[in-house]
């Protein structure tokens, strides 16, 4: 199979599709952190995906000069398992909305950190449906009124960090639109944990939501990594109980001061991947996307026969 | 040697074992068997059974009433009192003569009323004095078995419950007069994986020829033969297999009656075993099988493995595939080739979900929002499932498409032996890859037969969306883009009817100049064989008209062979005969004859020789089934 060859190192990773985000939306700082990450990590633009679920977010792809799938409304991230799972050696990013993510996907969203298959998924966190015109996301607190929608919010929030701890994301982290280098560093970070990673991204609609503004962010956001006693890497199982409650509390921190950094890293949890070593011991060699399926003549490689023994009566 | 054969018990209560053993021993004295399962939406007590063909060919359908029947528990002699008839006998544990329908409490309420309505019609007490007297009085004979006696006289070690398939088995076999040896070698066999149950189970089955020895029985020898190897596949086995054979390296699904027994199957085989030494060299890994969150996740998932070039499929029934119309509308826009086993049971909603059905034909066609094009098939036996498993992975990838392949809950089920398999019978059609290094457009319009150059995550750079693109990959809303992709896309169904040779689309089965023609797809086609044969027997010259692709639909040749039909009858296991419905459809041509079954259980061939019979002499000219319990 022939391959496209690029030269690494002077590889631009934003192509030149016009971005229609509004502007000041926060979307654009993660197209620069993504971009910067990779460039970073001289990532080899055929080894990395980047996919998408329906709304300002789902457009993402289109702007990265990576293979890119704008796939479903909810559904980015069983289309980013399936790549990631027939090619492990590829780099998977999901970007999709706090409506995407945590409504209509929200079933998604919840399994994968069951599976830990090792994928990015960028939470993009504005608490509004943008691309519908403004309404409540499950990220809107009760009783927000924001100008878009007509009358207080009636439903609950998620909180989203939380969650993904809840369901059992081995690396979650929050960070904020304004701070791109430590969302770049986050992405990097993420690319190299073996399973799978949510990362929050707080960030302004400057269309929609009037209460939560860059103003009222920057007020707000710490970073965690300036405690320097701050380590949320777990590398025993004897130190996850506490690491993963801090992460936890800290995560559920919100209103005057609201943390922004890695919440929590667990090193031993197996990804998906390795688990399915112990079934099909060639899978990292062999995955489904690299297997030769037939001989050259073009006739099948299984011996049925032989594989399903037990259905011959002989 | 024409056996019909019914072993009916709770669900959970042995009665696979028992059919099994059967089976065993009769694949093994060189007969064939065939049978279909029947069950509740329910782990343990409901009544089920198992209806079963012995033959020395190969036969394609069950009849009632049976030969022998065999209770293992006292619903099944109120269950099946229509389903024996004079000269049958049925065989039952002695201590159900104590029963009374009061303690009836796993069956149906209506079922019950029926019951005892007929029961009560014939001045009969309502329990099983009752209906052992109807039996007799009806010129069936039973065999009473103190199983619970037989077995602790030879097993006293126990529990006696545990032989009570053996013991059901091995007074069948011994009825039917099949010798020991085999007998015994089908117990060995069925118990191959638990050694140490082998020695009791083979004592009760002594036991078992004992008694009918005892009962003075006329037993005439059953001849026996050299047996070749052959396999014991059901539908949802065949279709596995073909899968796996195919290519298929990542298969997703959700947990459904009746799709999920193949995921479990390739579950047990993610590791394969290789045909030739030439493998020894080739890139050898294995299947990856994922059980998802749902079925939305199930369609979606296999997309995005299909996105890197792995062969991906995934299987559900009806309730499943409502919720992966979404991702299948996604797949026909963005070109991804993905297989989606349908095992159509009994609707809408819930329905009946362990039951046949044949409903969603007419859901396959049209699924999925706006117009696309897709591959709609259909197998009817077990080479079928497996050859078009293989097949429907090729036409995934040459025309870079869904393809729905349509099962139906009958032939998921049907226990049929085949004798070969032939691993040279579908050539593995790999697509034509991109080549342009730097400059790649995934949707291409610089096609003539609609399918662009084939690109994969990992060694491709191009973007896909659902909503309508530029050749890269963008979002477009161009109203000349829009024309243009719409038409390369729906070109790919043009050619793909041209390719797809006609034996893959519809067959004709029987004689050319036939007085009545079949027209049937499904489970029903080798019941309309064994059919066509019985007609013969009584000088009607039948043939059959078999659909097996229904997008793209074989016009003319169904128009040719329709067009000069005489007397034609449309056979379905649904209340709208939709293969009726695409004919006319496709060639305008009204069907006039209807023989439909929806209850949700399995044809039978003597209930479709009556309606045939029936619309034959003019009497009807819809006939609706009603066989089954």
């Amino acid at each position: 199979m022939q391959k496209t060859v690029y030269n690494k190192g002077s590889y631009n990773f934003r192509n030149n599709v016009t971005i229609d985000w509004c502007p000041g939306c926060g979307d654009f700082a993660i197209v620069t952190a993504v971009t910067q990450a990779l460039s970073k990590m001289d990532m080899d633009p055929t080894k990395v995906v980047a996919i998408s679920g329906i709304g300002c977010s789902g457009k993402t792809p289109h702007y990265l000069n990576i293979a890119g799938a704008h796939t479903l409304h909810g559904r980015a991230i069983p289309y980013a398992v399936g790549v990631k799972l027939a090619n492990p050696d590829l780099n998977v990013l999901v970007m999709g909305g706090d409506g995407d993510m945590l409504g209509i996907g929200a079933g998604h969203f919840v399994a994968e950190g069951r599976r830990n298959s090792g994928i990015v998924v960028l939470l993009y966190n504005n608490a509004v449906y943008g691309l519908t015109k403004g309404q409540a996301a499950p990220t809107m607190p009760l009783g927000e009124k924001v100008k878009s929608i007509p009358r207080p919010s009636i439903l609950g929030k998620i909180n989203p960090s939380a969650l993904a701890l809840a369901s059992g994301y081995t690396f979650v982290a929050r960070a904020f639109s304004s701070e791109i280098a430590q969302l770049s560093d986050i992405i990097i970070k993420a690319l190299n944990h073996k399973g799978s990673s949510m990362i929050e991204v707080l960030q302004p609609c400057p269309t929609y939501n009037d209460v939560n503004t860059l103003d009222w962010y920057r007020k707000r956001v710490y970073k965690l990594e300036n405690d320097k006693s701050w380590d949320p890497e777990v590398n025993s199982a004897d130190e996850d109980e506490e690491k993963f409650s801090r992460a936890y509390e800290t995560a559920m921190t919100w209103g005057d001061k609201i943390p922004i950094g890695i919440l929590y890293k667990n090193n031993i949890i197996p990804p998906f991947t390795e688990r399915l070593t112990s079934i099909v011991p060639d899978y990292f060699k062999y995955p489904p996307a690299n297997q030769d399926i037939c001989d050259k003549n073009g006739y099948t490689l299984v011996d049925p026969f032989k594989t399903f023994n037990e259905k011959v009566i002989d | 040697m024409d056996i019909n054969l019914l072993v009916g018990g709770p669900q959970g209560g042995g009665i696979d074992s028992s059919a099994n053993m059967i089976n065993m021993a009769f694949s093994l004295a060189g007969y064939y068997i065939f049978g279909v399962r029947e069950y509740h939406s329910n782990i343990k007590g409901r009544h089920s059974y198992i209806h079963l063909r012995i033959m020395r060919r190969r036969p394609g359908s069950l009849k009632y009433p049976v030969d022998i029947m065999v209770a293992l528990d006292p619903d099944t002699l109120f269950e099946h009192m229509h389903d024996v008839s004079k000269n049958s006998k049925v065989i039952y544990d002695s201590a159900f003569e104590k029963f009374d329908l009061s303690q009836a409490r796993m069956i149906l309420p209506d079922t019950l009323a029926r019951i005892k309505e007929e029961l009560s019609k014939n001045n009969l007490p309502l329990n099983a004095a009752g209906v052992l007297e109807y039996y007799h009085s009806h010129g069936i004979k039973t065999i009473s078995i103190p199983f619970d006696k037989v077995i602790n006289e030879n097993v006293p070690e126990g529990p006696s419950t545990r032989y009570y398939n053996t013991l059901g088995a091995g007074v069948t076999l011994a009825l039917l007069g099949l010798d020991m040896d085999h007998a015994i070698a089908g117990i060995k066999y069925a118990f191959r994986k638990k050694p140490a149950v082998i020695e009791p189970n083979v004592k009760i089955l002594n036991a078992a020829y004992d008694f009918v020895d005892k009962l003075g029985e006329n037993i005439a020898n059953l001849e026996t033969y050299e047996a070749k190897p052959r396999m014991l596949l059901n539908g949802n086995d065949s279709v596995a297999i073909g899968k796996l054979m195919g290519g298929l390296r990542f298969q997703t699904y959700y947990p459904i009656t009746p799709a999920s027994d193949e995921s479990n199957l390739l579950e047990n085989h993610e590791e394969i075993e290789y045909l030739s030494e030439e493998a020894e060299n080739l890139r050898k890994g294995g299947l990856v099988v994922v059980q998802t969150e749902d079925e939305l996740a199930a369609v979606n998932m296999a997309n995005g493995a299909a996105l890197t070039g792995a062969r991906s499929a995934t299987a559900t029934s009806g309730p499943g595939f409502s919720l992966m119309a979404e991702g299948i509308s996604f797949a026909g826009m963005t070109e991804i080739p993905v297989v989606i086993t349908f095992y159509q049971r009994g609707g809408p909603s819930t329905g009946l979900p362990t039951r046949n059905g044949q409903a969603d034909l007419d859901f396959a066609l049209n699924t999925g929002h706006g117009e696309f094009p897709k591959i709609v098939l259909s197998s009817g036996d077990m080479e079928e499932c497996i050859y078009d498993a293989m097949k429907a992975l090729n036409y995934a990838q040459k025309y870079q498409l869904p393809v729905i392949h349509l099962i139906d809950k009958t032939l998921a089920n049907t226990m049929d032996l085949v004798p070969e398999i032939d691993v040279k019978k579908v050539k593995i059609e790999i697509p034509e890859y991109n080549n342009d290094e730097n400059n790649y457009k995934r949707y291409s319009l610089n096609t003539s037969n609609g399918v662009s150059p084939y690109g994969v995550f990992g060694r491709d750079v191009f973007w896909m969306t659902g909503d309508e693109h530029d050749e890269l990959g963008h979002v477009t809303e161009d109203p000349e883009i829009r024309d243009k992709m719409m038409e390369k896309r729906m070109k790919k169904l043009e050619t793909a009817a041209m390719e797809i040779p006609l034996e893959d689309k519809a067959v004709l089965y029987g004689n050319k100049e036939a007085d009545l023609t079949f027209v049937t797809w499904g489970s029903q086609k080798t019941l309309i064989m064994d059919l066509i044969d019985e007609l013969k027997k009584e000088n009607i010259n039948a043939n059959m008209l078999y659909l097996k692709m229904f997008e793209p639909f074989p016009s003319e040749f169904v128009e040719s062979i329709l067009g000069k039909s005489k007397t034609v009858i449309d056979v379905e296991s649904n209340m709208t005969a939709q293969a009726a419905k695409a004919i006319r459809l496709n060639t305008g041509i009204k069907i006039d004859n209807y023989i439909l079954k929806y209850n949700g259980r399995h044809m039978t061939i003597d209930e479709v020789l009556t309606a045939t019979k029936n619309i034959i002499d003019g009497k009807s000219k819809m006939e609706v089934l009603k066989n089954g319990s």
